[in-house]
C-alpha cells in the first residue's frame, strides 16, 4: 500500500502545496506552526475559565465545552470525511435519553456506568443509521445522505414527542447527578474539570486519529472519493467507520449534558440541535478540530452575551454571519490564522529526518 | 359510509397541500439539483403576506393573488445575489440556503412575535352532497392543486420557456452554445419555484393558521416527498408529494398517530435506498 499511501498524500497535498506532490524532500518553511499556539491557548484559557467566572458562567462555560465535544463528533464526520450529517442530535439525543432512562427507570447514576452507555447507545445507533445510509451495493450519493440523516433526526424528534414513556413534549425532568461513589456531580467547578478533562481527552484521541494513515485516507476520501476507491480502499466501509465514531462521541456529549441540565427534551434528538452543531463547525472551521471547538465557543458565547439585550435579532445575525463565512470563508474563522498547509497537515509516522544526510 | 368518504376528502385534501407545497421545491430540484432548505421559509412568507392584506383590511384574495409574485420577486433577487454562487456545490447550497431560511425565519419571528394568528378562509362554509359536508376552503385548495399542476406541466412541456429549461437541465454547455442564457432561465426557474412555494403558503394558511415555523413543519415531508418521487423530472416529485402526503393523513386512521408519523419517514428512506432513481425516473417533463 506504500505506493497508494504517497499517491493519496499527493491527491491531499495538491490542494496545499505542489512541491509536497512530487516528492522534493523541500525547504521546509520555517515559520512556527499556528496550530499548537491556538490548541495551547484555548486549552489554558478553558483551565482557568472558573477560577475567575462567577459561579453561573461556570455552568454556562460546562455547557459550552459540553456542546464543543458535540461539534468535535460533527467535524470528524463532515469536516474530515466529507459525510453531511444533518441529523448529528439523533446520536446527541438518543444518548441523552439513554441515560436519562437509566437514572430514572434503573437508578444507575454512575458515571463509571453512564458514560459508556451512553457512548455506546451513540455508537449502536451510529452503526444501524450510517451502515443503512452508507454502505450497500451502490454508494449512495451525497444528497441521500445528507437527507437521510436529517429525516432520521426529525423522525426521531416526533417520536420523542408522541411516546408517552419518553415523556412526551416535556421531554424527562429532574435526572438525578451524576455521581461516583458517594459523590454526585453537580453543576459547578467540579462538573466543568471532568468535563473538561474528557474533551481534552476526546482530542487528543480525534487529533491522533486523523493525522494516522486512516486520517489520511479519511482526507482523500473527502478530496476525491472516486480516486481513493480506485486505489483499493473500500471508501463505503471508511465512512461507515468514522460515521459510527463520530456517533460514538456525540453520544458521549449527549450522556454528559442530559446530567448537566438535569433534564432531557425532544428538540435534543432533534433538527433544530442537528443544525445547531453544522453552524459551530462551519463557524470555527471545519476540517481543523480546534475550529470545531472554537466555534462552539464563539456561537454559544456570542449568543450568551447578545441574548440579554438582542435576544429576537441574535438568530437573524448568526444566520447572516454564516452566510458570510459560507461565501466567504468556506474555511471558517479559524483560517483567518492558519494556513491551508498547516491545515491540511501531515499524516502517520513523521518521515525519517535527515535525508539528506544519507548518501 | 358517510365517514369513509369524509376519511378521503380529508386524506385528498392533505395530499393535495403537500402536492402543492412540493410543486416549487421539485421544480428547483428538478431542473437546477438544488435542494433548497429556504423552500419553507418561501411558504412563510407567502402566508405572512396573506396575513398582512388581511390585517392591513384588504381582501384576503388580493392577498393571495400578490403571494406568489412577491416571494417570486424576492426568489430572483436571491437567486442572483447569492443562490448562484452555489451551483458547483450541492452540499455548500444546502447550508447557504438553510442560511438564509434561518434568516427569513427569524426575521418573520420578529414581526409576528410567537404568536400563532388567524387569517379566515375567502371562501368559507362547506359544501353539502347529502348529509356529509367538506369544507369549501379544503376543496378550493384541491381544484386550485390541479389547475397550477396542470399549467405548470404545460409550461414545462409545451413551450418554448420550457424547453429551454429542460435544455438548461439536461445539458448547460450546450445551451449556451445554442443561445441560451442560462443564468437567466436558473434565475427565472428559481423565481418560478420561489412563487409557487409563496403561492402555497397563502393557499394554506387559513387551515394552518400563521406561525414562524409553519413552513419548517413541510420541508422535511417535501424533500423526502421529491427524493421517493424522483429527482430530474417534474412529474416524479408531484407524485411523491402524491404518495407521502396521501400516506400521512391515512395511516393515522389505521394505527396510533405517532406510529403512522415515524413510519412514513422510515418507509420512505428505506424505498429510497433501494431505488434510488426514485418512482419515476429519468429526466425531462
Amino acid at each position: 500500500m506504500g505506493a497508494a499511501k504517497q499517491a493519496i498524500h499527493a491527491a491531499v497535498a495538491d490542494e496545499a502545496d505542489v512541491s509536497v506532490a512530487e516528492g522534493v524532500p523541500a525547504e521546509r518553511p520555517t515559520t512556527r506552526k499556528v496550530l499548537p499556539i491556538v490548541e495551547g491557548v484555548v486549552l489554558v484559557a478553558a483551565l482557568l475559565a472558573p477560577l475567575v467566572l462567577q459561579d453561573y458562567l461556570t455552568v454556562f462555560a460546562t455547557r459550552v465545552i459540553i456542546l464543543a465535544l458535540f461539534a468535535l463528533s460533527f467535524d470528524l464526520v463532515w469536516g474530515y470525511a466529507g459525510i453531511m450529517s444533518f441529523g448529528q442530535a439523533l446520536f446527541f439525543g438518543s444518548a441523552g435519553y439513554g441515560v436519562a432512562l437509566l437514572a430514572r427507570d434503573l437508578n444507575v447514576t454512575n458515571i463509571l456506568l453512564v458514560l459508556p452507555a451512553g457512548t455506546l447507545i451513540g455508537l449502536t445507533f451510529a452503526l444501524l443509521l450510517g451502515g443503512f445510509l452508507l454502505l450497500g451495493r451502490h454508494p449512495s450519493s451525497v444528497i441521500f445522505v445528507s437527507l437521510g440523516t436529517l429525516t432520521g433526526s426529525y423522525a426521531a424528534d416526533r417520536l420523542a414527542r408522541g411516546w408517552y414513556y419518553l415523556g412526551g413534549q416535556n421531554g424527562i425532568p429532574s435526572i438525578a447527578p451524576m455521581s461516583l461513589g458517594s459523590y454526585d456531580f453537580t453543576e459547578g467547578p467540579a462538573f466543568y474539570y471532568l468535563v473538561l478533562g474528557i474533551l481534552v481527552v476526546v482530542y487528543l484521541l480525534c487529533r491522533f486519529l486523523v493525522r494516522s494513515q486512516f486520517g489520511l485516507a479519511l482526507a482523500g476520501l473527502r478530496e476525491n472519493e472516486q480516486r481513493i476507491a480506485f486505489f483499493g480502499y473500500k471508501a463505503q466501509h471508511l465512512k461507515a467507520i468514522i460515521f459510527t465514531i463520530g456517533g460514538a462521541v456525540a453520544g458521549l456529549a449527549g450522556s454528559l449534558y442530559a446530567f448537566h441540565e438535569g433534564f432531557v427534551w425532544p428538540n435534543m434528538v432533534g433538527v433544530v440541535v442537528s443544525t445547531q452543531v453544522v453552524l459551530y463547525v462551519l463557524f470555527g472551521g471545519s476540517g481543523t478540530l480546534i475550529g470545531a471547538v472554537i466555534g462552539a465557543i464563539i456561537v454559544e458565547g456570542v449568543s450568551f452575551w447578545l441574548s440579554d439585550n438582542y435576544r429576537d435579532i441574535w438568530p437573524i445575525i448568526l444566520g447572516l454571519l454564516l452566510l458570510l463565512v459560507i461565501l466567504f470563508r468556506p474555511l471558517g474563522l479559524i483560517s483567518f490564522v492558519l494556513g491551508e498547509r498547516e491545515r491540511v497537515g501531515s499524516f502517520g509516522a513523521k518521515p525519517k529526518e535527515k535525508r539528506n544526510a544519507a548518501p | 359510509m358517510a365517514n369513509a368518504f369524509v376519511a378521503a376528502f380529508e386524506i385528498l385534501s392533505f395530499g393535495a397541500i403537500i402536492v402543492l407545497i412540493v410543486l416549487g421545491l421539485g421544480i428547483i430540484a428538478s431542473m437546477m439539483g438544488i435542494f433548497n432548505f429556504a423552500q419553507g421559509e418561501f411558504v412563510l412568507l407567502g402566508a405572512y403576506i396573506t396575513y398582512l392584506a388581511y390585517a392591513k383590511g384588504l381582501p384576503i384574495w388580493a392577498g393571495m393573488v400578490a403571494a406568489p409574485f412577491v416571494v417570486g420577486a424576492l426568489g430572483f433577487v436571491l437567486e442572483a445575489l447569492i443562490i448562484r454562487r452555489f451551483y458547483a456545490a450541492p452540499i455548500v447550497a444546502m447550508l447557504g440556503t438553510y442560511a438564509l431560511g434561518l434568516i427569513i425565519r427569524e426575521s418573520v419571528r420578529g414581526l409576528i412575535g410567537g404568536f400563532y394568528l388567524t387569517v379566515p378562509e375567502p371562501i368559507g362554509g362547506s359544501i353539502d352532497i347529502g348529509a356529509m359536508h367538506i369544507s369549501a376552503w379544503r376543496f378550493t385548495i384541491i381544484v386550485i392543486t390541479l389547475l397550477v399542476m396542470g399549467a405548470c406541466y404545460l409550461l414545462l412541456s409545451r413551450t418554448s420557456f420550457g424547453l429551454r429549461v429542460r435544455a438548461t437541465l439536461e445539458n448547460p454547455s450546450l445551451a449556451r452554445a445554442s443561445g441560451i442564457s442560462t443564468p437567466l432561465i436558473y434565475g427565472a426557474t428559481f423565481a418560478f419555484g420561489a412563487a409557487l412555494a409563496g403561492l402555497a403558503g397563502a393557499l394554506i394558511v387559513p387551515v394552518f393558521s400563521l406561525f414562524a415555523d409553519l413552513g419548517l413543519r413541510f420541508l422535511i415531508q417535501g424533500f423526502v416527498a421529491v427524493m421517493v418521487g424522483g429527482v430530474g423530472s417534474f412529474i416524479g416529485p408531484v407524485a411523491g408529494a402524491g404518495v407521502i402526503g396521501t400516506l400521512s393523513a391515512a395511516l393515522p386512521w389505521v394505527m396510533a398517530p405517532v406510529v403512522a408519523d415515524v413510519l412514513v419517514f422510515v418507509l420512505a428512506i428505506v424505498f429510497i435506498k433501494f431505488r434510488p432513481q426514485g418512482l419515476i425516473a429519468g429526466k425531462g417533463v
